[in-house]
């Protein structure tokens, strides 16, 4: 066990954090809207923890609270991507579309030129040395298992709240929802904030994890890999991005005895799983469910 | 800021801003005809580049699994910058077969022809780094043939320099915009796609075959793109596989500036892009790359349809 946790605790920790940012696109896209976004909450949440933990300025604060800097920083991270993304998301929200997508793509690469060019950022280089939080990888598990579990309960209740159903009424018809009296944008604000924040606190989890932080976090190629994670897995259920997210971070572990031809390799996987899986696997897997259970149904009838 | 100093960069600026102008016009050209925005268009670029280079230099690096191939025959420059740019056409045939038709035939969820889009982009990229590495490729200098590198406009003690890369994109795009226009607007081909683009249902009842206008648009789409890609790679160098991804997102930035769907508005945000950025003064020429991102961010909360776009209605 041991062992185990020495060659693979670090990738357990790596697909549970990417399960946590395949989930903060699933809420933005449970009410029927694409944000490609995440990766800049996530850059902006490291930074956040990154300069906390080790900026001078900082210094009396984390003698002052100990090991309580850490669930501060998580909430401060939190905090800041909700505000960014409140001022983000209105003017993008209000348009239906393909808008919000290319805002959010906008506002990647905006974060991730000013981040390159900032001292309190570190500039190219990014900061390093960054104070741990435990003493393993695998140590971290305990605070991403734990904010995944969650994330799951949240998302399971909400499904199952007024805000929950305001988004699907949202995802399958913007103007019949608004017709209903629900408001379109303001749903749809939130639920762009509630990924914002989500990715947020991954990060400011993320930044001792990985130990140092940079403008390569926050990318264009990050965005796409959790968008394929979330397609992928099957964006209408809760499982869906998780599954994707494990599934498609694990690929190139698995294919990296392929080294440089992996990555062509996980290009085909994206284009025939839109093609083959357009539920994804989740989608396909209830599928599956539903035509055994008529068939069994069918068996039963004595047919 | 000086007028001088005004003249080279409106000069610089209308040189880059007509590269972005028929680059983004491949994005717009799909994304009148099927409303979704082809996302390996990038990789078209790139690969544009990288066909330009094989067929006017045609010497490799030592990276990839072509290294150190001499390819035994070189052509023109202008020559190989169409058959790049033809080949780049047919390489935006097969994006369509391999990406979009398969899920257009489905029925599928327009997001997920982002995802594989997305996908045949990264296969063809790293297909790219695989034969030839990732390193830097230049164009020679003399590949244009025998002319001067540079014009020189004296003002008083001051200068105004144009390199002659410049004008050359700058006349092959206007050229290229003028013959696209042309084709779009005056011919029967031209008609047909603009019928497509107004409504796909409609032109098939008319007897258009709107698969094989499909076709043609993203023919026509890689065409632009491959050639943007060349003018760029030849002004700037090819800075390696990945060089096309900033200049895909910057033409998304275009087309949203211009009105997604238009024609005009990609050329005239194509511009005003190209210009903003020759604008940036040198001390913060690091934020250059966010111009265009800006700009985008401006128009989405002034004016949501674009500039020359048109207000869509919504139709329940």
């Amino acid at each position: 066990m041991e062992e185990f946790l020495q060659n693979y605790g670090f990738l357990l920790v790596t697909l549970v954090q990417q399960s946590l940012l395949a989930m903060s696109l699933y809420f933005p896209l449970s009410a029927g809207q694409l944000s490609l976004a995440s990766p800049g909450f996530y850059a902006l949440g490291g930074y956040v923890a990154a300069i906390m933990a080790t900026a001078d300025y900082f210094a009396p604060w984390r003698d002052a609270l100990g090991w309580a800097i850490f669930p501060l920083e998580w909430l401060i991270a939190g905090l800041v991507s909700a505000l960014l993304a409140f001022l983000v998301g209105v003017p993008a929200l209000r348009l239906r579309g393909i808008y919000l997508a290319l805002a959010t793509i906008a506002f990647v690469e905006i974060l991730r030129v000013v981040c390159l060019n900032l001292a309190i950022t570190g500039g190219a280089i990014g900061i390093f040395g960054i104070p741990q939080l435990f003493e393993s990888r695998w140590g971290y598990i305990w605070i991403f298992g734990p904010l995944l579990v969650i994330t799951l309960i949240f998302s399971y209740r909400l499904d199952r709240s007024r805000v929950g159903r305001a988004f699907k009424a949202i995802r399958e018809d913007e103007l019949a929802a608004g017709a209903m009296g629900i408001n379109p944008t303001h749903y749809k604000v939130l639920s762009f904030v509630i990924g914002a924040v989500l990715a947020g606190i991954v990060g400011a989890m993320s930044a001792p994890f990985l130990n140092t932080w940079n403008a390569r976090q926050g990318t264009f190629d990050a965005s796409i890999s959790y968008l394929a994670y979330v397609l992928i897995g099957g964006g209408r259920s809760l499982w869906g991005p998780m599954l994707g997210a494990v599934l498609l971070a694990s690929l190139p572990e698995l294919l990296r005895p392929l080294k440089d031809a992996r990555l062509i390799i996980n290009g085909m996987v994206l284009v025939i799983a839109s093609i083959y899986l357009p539920f994804g696997i989740a989608g396909a897997l209830q599928r599956l469910k539903l035509s055994t259970l008529k068939r069994y149904a069918s068996l039963r009838g004595g047919r | 800021m000086d007028a001088v100093q005004f003249l080279q960069n409106l000069l610089n600026g209308i040189s880059i801003g007509s590269v972005y102008a028929i680059f983004a016009l491949g994005y717009t050209l799909v994304f009148s005809i099927l409303g979704i925005i082809n996302f390996a268009h990038g990789a078209v670029f790139t690969l544009g580049a990288y066909l330009t280079y094989s067929l006017a230099v045609g010497q490799f690096g030592i990276g990839g699994i072509l290294a150190d191939l001499q390819i035994p025959f070189q052509l023109s420059f202008p020559l190989s910058l169409l058959i790049g740019a033809i080949l780049s056409g047919v390489a935006g045939v097969v994006v369509e077969r391999c990406a979009f038709r398969p899920l257009r035939f489905r029925g599928a969820d327009p997001l997920l022809a982002l995802v594989s889009s997305l996908g045949v982009a990264l296969v063809t990229v790293n297909v790219i780094q695989y034969l030839v590495g990732s390193e830097i490729y230049s164009f020679p200098s003399d590949v244009y043939g025998d002319i001067r590198p540079a014009f020189v406009l004296h003002f008083g003690e001051k200068l105004v320099v144009i390199r002659t890369v410049q004008i050359i994109i700058f006349a092959v795009s206007i050229v290229v915009l003028a013959l696209l226009g042309y084709l779009i607007s005056w011919t029967r081909i031209g008609k047909a796609l603009r019928a497509v683009a107004e409504n796909a249902s409609t032109a098939s009842l008319l007897g258009i075959n709107v698969d094989r206008f499909i076709l043609y648009t993203f023919f026509l789409s890689g065409f632009l793109g491959g050639m943007a890609g060349s003018l760029v790679g030849t002004s700037f160098g090819i800075a390696g596989p990945y060089f096309g991804v900033a200049y895909g997102l910057k033409g998304l930035a275009v087309i949203v500036m211009g009105g997604l769907g238009s024609i005009p508005g990609a050329v005239l945000g194509g511009m005003v892009i190209g210009l903003a950025e020759a604008f940036v003064p040198a001390d913060y020429s690091a934020y250059k790359e966010a111009v265009a991102f800006a700009f985008l961010f401006v128009v989405l909360l002034v004016r949501p349809q674009g500039l020359l776009g048109r207000s869509q209605i919504q139709k329940v």
